[in-house]
C-alpha cells in the first residue's frame, strides 16, 4: 500500500498555489521599486553631471569637494563655487539657468543625499583619504555617473568588512566608529 | 497537469497582485527618509565644516566677569567652557555659564523691534528704521527744547567701554540720569568698605592662601560675588597645599552650600552677626592679641560687648564666642568676610564695619590670606559709581511718578520683578510718557514699555569687561560675538551709536563711531598706547589680534597697592548695631529670609530651561518654589512636605509649597529668590512665587539699600497640597544604619 502525499495535499492545492503567488509577486514587486523606483540614484533638483564636468572636462575630485582631506564631510561645493565658472560656461543649458536662478535669489540648492550613514556613527573623510583609500573605493565609478547613484550598502558589515580585510589598526573597535 | 477553472485562475492572479502590490510597499517604507544636503551660498572663511573653531570671550550670565571658550560648529555655538587664561575663572565656569546656550538659542527671544500700538495695547512688530528714527527724534526734541534732562538710562551694571559710551550718551544730551540697578549688587559691601578702608572697588578676599575663613553668611561658594573663582580657591584651600588644610566656619541662619561645605555651621540670631564680630573683637583685644598703638580707641569701641553680654542677643555661648575668637586669631592669617543675608539687613554697613574689623584687628590685611586691597581698575577710564541705592530707586519713582521723566530707557534690568510692591514702582513707572526697554527677552519691565529695541545676547556682542571684584592685578577682557545675530537684533553700543547720528547736533562729534566695534577697538588703541613701553606688540592690530585669541588682557605683575593698611580711624563708635524688622514679633514670628538662588541668581535665569531642571544644591527640588522649614516649627504648626502654606508680611502675601529643612533656624523661614515670574518666556512665566514682592521697603541706612532680609511674616496652612519636585528621596536614614556603621557600605 502506498500513501500518496499528493492525494493528502490536493484539497489544500489551490490555497498552497495562491501562496506561492504571493510570494512570488512579493517578490517581483520588491524587484520592480528597488530597479526602478530606488532611493540610491535619486532625481536632484539641478541634473548636475558627474560625468561632464570629471571624465568629459577633467576636473579634479578636490576642486570641488575642498574639505574631503581637511574635515570629517567631503564638502559640497557652496552656490558660489559652482557659479565661480557657470557664469562664463554653458551660461545657456537649462540646468545652468536653474543654477543661475538660484544664485540670483541667494538661496542654496536643495540636493538630496544619496550617500548617508546614521548619526551614531562617527564617520570622517579626512582618515580615509589620509590612509590612502580612493573615493572609488565606496562610491563607486563616480566619475561616469550622469547621475548619481550609491553602490555600496553603506552598513556595518559592509564598513567592517574593509576594516578587517585592510587590517585597519582598532578597526573592529566599537569605539572606533560609535564614540 | 490539473486543469484550473476559472474562479482559481482568478484567485491566483488576485493573490499574485496583492503579493507585488505589498513588494512594491515593503521596498518603499524601508527606504531612508529623504535628508537634504544643503550647501553654503558663499561659503565663510573663517571655519571649514565639521570643524570646531573656540572663541574667547566673556560670560554675560553675572556680574563675576568670567572668561568664557566657546566651542563653534558650522557658525553655531556649540559648548560654552571657562577660559583657560582668565584669571577669575581659570578654566571653570559655572552652572549659570554653561547654560549661556539657552540664552541664545531660546525660542522667546524678541526677535524684532515691537511697538505699541495705543496705552495698554498690544505690541507691532516694525522695522529698525522706524524704531530708530521714532525715538531719536523723541530725544533729539527733547535735546533742543533743553529738556535733555527729563531722558533717564536705567541700566544693568555694564563696565567697561559700554557703561562710557552710556555716560558719554547721556551727558552729550544734557541728562544726568544714567542709573545701574542690579538686585544682587551689594551696596553695602562697598560703603562699607568706603567708610573703613577709603577704597572704591572690592578687595581681593585670599581665600586660597589664607587658614581659616570666618564666612558670616557670604555664600562664597553658590553666589557671592565671584562663585567660580572662590569655589576654586576654596579646593585649593582644603587639599591644594598639602597637610595645612584650611578651615571654614559659616555663621548664617540657614544653611548655604558653603555652611554645608564648612567644618562648623553656626546659626546666630537673624541680624545680630555683626553684634557677634563685635564680640569676637573684644575678646581679640582683652586678651592682649591685638598691639597697635590705637589699641584704646578700639578697647573703648567694643568694650561693651563682652561675649557675656551678647551671648543672650545672639543665641550663641561665650564660649563658644570666646572659642571662635582665638581660633581666629590662632590661625592667622584669617580671613573675616561677610554677604548676602548678613549683609542686606537695616544694620548691613554696622556688621559689615564690625566684620571687617575683625580683619584689621587680626592683622590680615594686604597680605597673602587676607584682604588684598584692587587698584583702582585704570584700563577704562570708569566714569563714576553709578549703581542705584534703593533709596535712589525710589528717587526714580518719585520723579516718575511726577512727571519729571519723559521718557525712561531700561536697560536689561528688570525693577518691575526685582523690587517689591511696596515700592510701588510699577504704578510710577507707567505714568511716564514714553518707556524704551533694550531686552532680549519679554520680561516684567519690558512688557510695560512702548517701543521694544531686542537686544543680541552677549555671545553675539562686542564690549569688554573688567571682573570686579578684582584678581589683585590689572586684568580687562574682550567681549566678541562668537555668533552672528541669530534674530533681527542689534547690541546696546550699535544702537546708542546710531541713535547719536540720528539726533546729530554734538552727539556724533563726541561719538563719531558707527559700530560697538570701532567704538571698541579705539578705546583699546588708548590701553595699548598706554602699556607701549612695556609691550611686547609691534602695532595695535598684533596686541588686538592677540587679546581677541587669549580672550584676556593683564598686566604681567600682581599689583603693589596703592595705600597701606590704614583704616582712617575706628568706625566702630557709633554703629546701630542692632537690626530692626519690619513687623513686631508676636504677630509676625519668623523672620523671612529670601536668597539669592545658585541657578536662577536674581530672577535673571529662570527663562533658561537647563536651569530650571537642575536640582537646588541644598534641597534637591526643581520647577518650583518652595518654603523652607524647620522640623521642630513644622511639627508645631503640623505642617508636612509639601503642604501649600500661605506667608503674611505687613505688605502682602504668597503662598507656596513647605520643604522640611533641618539646617535652618526654628525662627526662620526660607524662600529662594528667582521663580514667580509673571512674563519672561515660556520657561519662567507663572511658575513658583517671588519673595521680593512681600518685602517691606525698608533700608539700611548707612548704605541706602534695601534690607531684604529684614521682614519678619507668619504663616499658617492653607489645607492644599504640592508634590515638590526632587531628586533625593527622604533626608532621614530610615534606619538603614547608613551613618552609624561606616565601614559596612564602604
Amino acid at each position: 500500500m502506498s500513501i500518496s502525499v499528493g492525494d493528502a495535499i490536493s484539497s489544500f492545492k489551490i490555497p498552497i498555489l495562491m501562496g506561492v503567488m504571493v510570494i512570488f509577486g512579493f517578490g517581483i514587486g520588491y524587484l520592480i521599486n528597488y530597479t526602478f523606483f530606488s532611493d540610491r540614484s535619486p532625481v536632484q533638483p539641478i541634473n548636475f553631471s558627474h560625468k561632464i564636468h570629471v571624465t568629459d572636462n577633467n576636473i579634479q575630485c578636490m576642486h570641488c569637494h575642498a574639505y574631503v582631506d581637511k574635515t570629517p564631510s567631503a564638502g559640497v561645493p557652496s552656490v558660489k563655487k559652482c557659479m565661480g565658472c557657470h557664469k562664463a560656461i554653458a551660461t545657456d543649458k537649462p540646468e545652468i539657468i536653474k543654477l543661475t536662478e538660484y544664485w540670483d535669489k541667494q538661496e542654496p540648492i536643495p540636493w538630496i543625499k544619496v550617500h548617508d550613514v546614521p548619526d551614531f556613527v562617527y564617520f570622517t573623510h579626512k582618515r580615509h583619504i589620509k590612509a590612502g583609500i580612493e573615493c572609488q573605493t565606496c562610491h563607486g565609478p563616480i566619475e561616469t555617473m550622469a547621475r548619481v547613484t550609491r553602490v555600496s550598502s553603506l552598513k556595518m558589515p559592509w564598513c567592517v568588512d574593509c576594516h578587517t580585510e585592510k587590517q585597519v589598526e582598532n578597526g573592529r573597535d566599537c569605539v572606533t566608529c560609535h564614540k | 497537469m490539473t486543469n484550473i477553472n476559472r474562479r482559481d485562475f482568478l484567485k491566483l492572479i488576485g493573490a499574485g497582485s496583492v503579493g507585488t502590490g505589498a513588494g512594491v510597499l515593503y521596498g518603499e517604507v524601508t527606504k531612508q527618509t529623504v535628508e537634504l544636503l544643503i550647501p553654503q551660498v558663499i561659503p565663510p572663511e573663517d571655519y571649514s565644516p565639521g570643524i570646531a573653531t573656540w572663541y574667547n570671550t566673556t560670560c554675560g550670565q553675572c556680574s563675576a566677569g568670567c572668561g568664557i571658550s566657546v566651542r563653534t560648529r558650522e557658525g553655531r555655538a556649540k559648548k560654552i567652557e571657562g577660559n583657560p587664561v582668565h584669571p577669575v575663572n581659570q578654566g571653570r565656569l559655572c552652572s549659570m555659564g554653561q547654560a549661556g546656550l539657552n540664552a541664545l538659542y531660546n525660542p522667546d527671544r524678541i526677535r524684532r523691534p515691537l511697538k505699541r500700538n495705543a496705552p495698554g495695547g498690544s505690541f507691532t512688530p516694525i522695522s529698525w528704521d522706524e524704531a530708530l528714527t521714532t525715538l531719536g527724534r523723541r530725544l533729539g526734541n527733547l535735546k533742543i527744547q533743553g529738556k535733555g534732562n527729563q531722558v533717564t538710562l536705567l541700566s544693568d551694571g555694564v563696565r567697561g567701554h559700554l557703561d562710557k559710551l552710556f555716560a558719554t550718551f547721556m551727558q552729550e544730551l544734557g541728562s544726568d540720569n544714567y542709573l545701574q540697578y542690579d538686585f544682587a549688587f551689594p551696596n553695602a559691601l562697598y560703603k562699607a568698605n568706603k567708610i573703613l578702608f577709603d577704597i572704591d572697588t572690592l578687595p581681593y578676599y585670599d581665600i586660597k592662601n589664607t587658614n581659616y575663613v570666618l564666612s558670616f553668611g557670604a555664600d562664597y561658594l553658590g553666589t557671592w560675588l565671584s562663585p567660580v573663582h572662590y569655589s576654586l580657591a576654596y579646593g585649593h584651600l582644603r587639599q591644594g597645599r598639602g597637610k595645612r588644610r584650611g578651615k571654614c566656619v559659616q555663621i548664617e541662619p540657614r544653611m548655604s552650600l558653603t555652611g554645608a561645605n564648612a567644618d562648623e555651621w553656626i546659626p546666630a540670631k537673624p541680624g545680630t552677626e555683626g553684634l557677634l564680630a563685635m564680640a569676637i573683637a573684644n575678646v581679640i583685644i582683652s586678651d592682649d592679641h591685638y598691639r597697635g598703638s590705637d589699641i584704646d580707641d578700639w578697647a573703648s569701641a567694643v568694650g561693651s560687648y563682652s561675649p557675656s553680654a551678647v551671648s543672650g542677643q545672639t543665641d550663641i555661648t561665650e564660649s563658644e564666642i570666646k572659642r571662635i575668637a582665638n581660633d581666629f586669631i590662632r590661625h592667622r592669617p584669617a580671613l573675616a568676610i561677610a554677604g548676602d543675608n548678613i549683609a542686606s539687613g537695616t544694620n548691613a554697613v554696622s556688621n559689615i564695619l564690625a566684620i571687617n574689623a575683625l580683619n584689621y584687628l587680626a592683622g590680615n590685611l594686604n597680605k597673602e590670606g587676607g584682604v588684598i586691597f584692587n587698584k583702582k581698575p585704570s584700563l577704562v577710564q570708569s566714569t563714576q559709581q553709578r549703581h542705584a541705592s534703593y533709596i535712589d530707586m525710589m528717587g526714580l519713582r518719585d520723579a516718575m511718578s511726577t512727571g519729571q521723566v519723559d521718557t525712561l530707557i531700561v536697560h536689561n534690568t528688570n525693577p518691575v520683578f526685582n523690587l517689591p510692591n511696596s515700592s510701588r514702582f510699577k504704578e510710577a513707572l507707567t505714568k511716564v510718557p514714553y518707556k524704551v526697554s533694550l531686552s532680549s527677552f519679554m520680561d516684567e519691565t519690558t512688557d510695560l514699555v512702548d517701543l521694544v529695541l531686542p537686544l543680541n545676547t552677549y555671545l553675539e556682542s562686542w564690549g569688554d569687561d573688567i571682573p570686579e571684584p578684582g584678581v589683585g592685578f590689572t586684568t580687562a577682557t574682550v567681549l566678541q560675538p562668537v555668533v552672528t545675530p541669530i534674530y533681527d537684533t542689534r547690541s546696546s553700543g550699535d544702537i546708542i551709536l546710531t541713535l547719536a547720528h540720528q539726533i546729530g547736533g554734538e552727539l556724533p562729534v563726541a561719538l563719531p563711531w558707527t559700530n560697538m566695534e570701532d567704538y571698541l577697538k579705539a578705546g583699546w588703541k588708548e590701553i595699548y598706547s598706554g602699556q607701549i613701553a612695556n609691550s611686547a606688540f609691534n602695532s595695535f592690530d598684533q596686541f588686538w589680534r592677540k587679546a581677541l585669541e587669549s580672550g584676556v588682557w593683564g598686566e604681567n605683575k600682581t599689583c603693589v597697592p596703592d595705600r597701606k593698611n590704614k583704616t582712617k580711624q575706628v568706625q566702630l563708635n557709633n554703629i546701630t548695631i542692632a537690626p530692626e524688622f519690619s513687623g513686631d514679633e508676636k504677630d509676625f514670628p519668623f523672620t523671612l529670609l529670601p536668597y539669592i538662588s545658585q541657578t536662577f541668581f536674581d530672577g535673571k535665569g529662570a527663562n533658561l530651561p537647563w536651569l530650571q531642571e537642575l536640582p537646588d544644591p541644598m534641597t534637591s527640588i526643581v520647577y518650583n518654589s518652595w518654603i523652607e522649614l524647620n522640623p521642630a516649627t513644622a511639627k508645631k504648626l503640623g505642617i508636612k512636605e509639601g503642604d501649600l502654606i500661605n506667608v503674611q508680611s505687613k505688605e502682602g502675601s504668597l503662598q507656596a509649597p513647605a520643604f522640611i529643612f533641618p539646617a535652618i533656624r526654628p525662627d526662620v523661614i526660607a524662600i529662594p529668590i528667582g521663580q514667580g515670574h509673571t512674563q519672561y518666556g515660556r520657561y519662567a512665566k507663572n511658575r513658583g512665587v517671588n519673595p521680593i514682592n512681600i518685602l517691606e521697603s525698608i533700608v539700611d541706612d548707612a548704605s541706602n539699600a534695601l534690607a531684604w532680609s529684614s521682614t519678619r511674616v507668619k504663616i499658617s496652612k492653607t489645607g492644599k497640597h504640592i508634590d515638590l519636585v526632587k531628586t533625593s528621596g527622604v533626608t532621614r536614614t530610615l534606619g538603614r544604619q547608613i551613618f552609624d556603621k561606616p565601614g559596612k557600605h564602604s
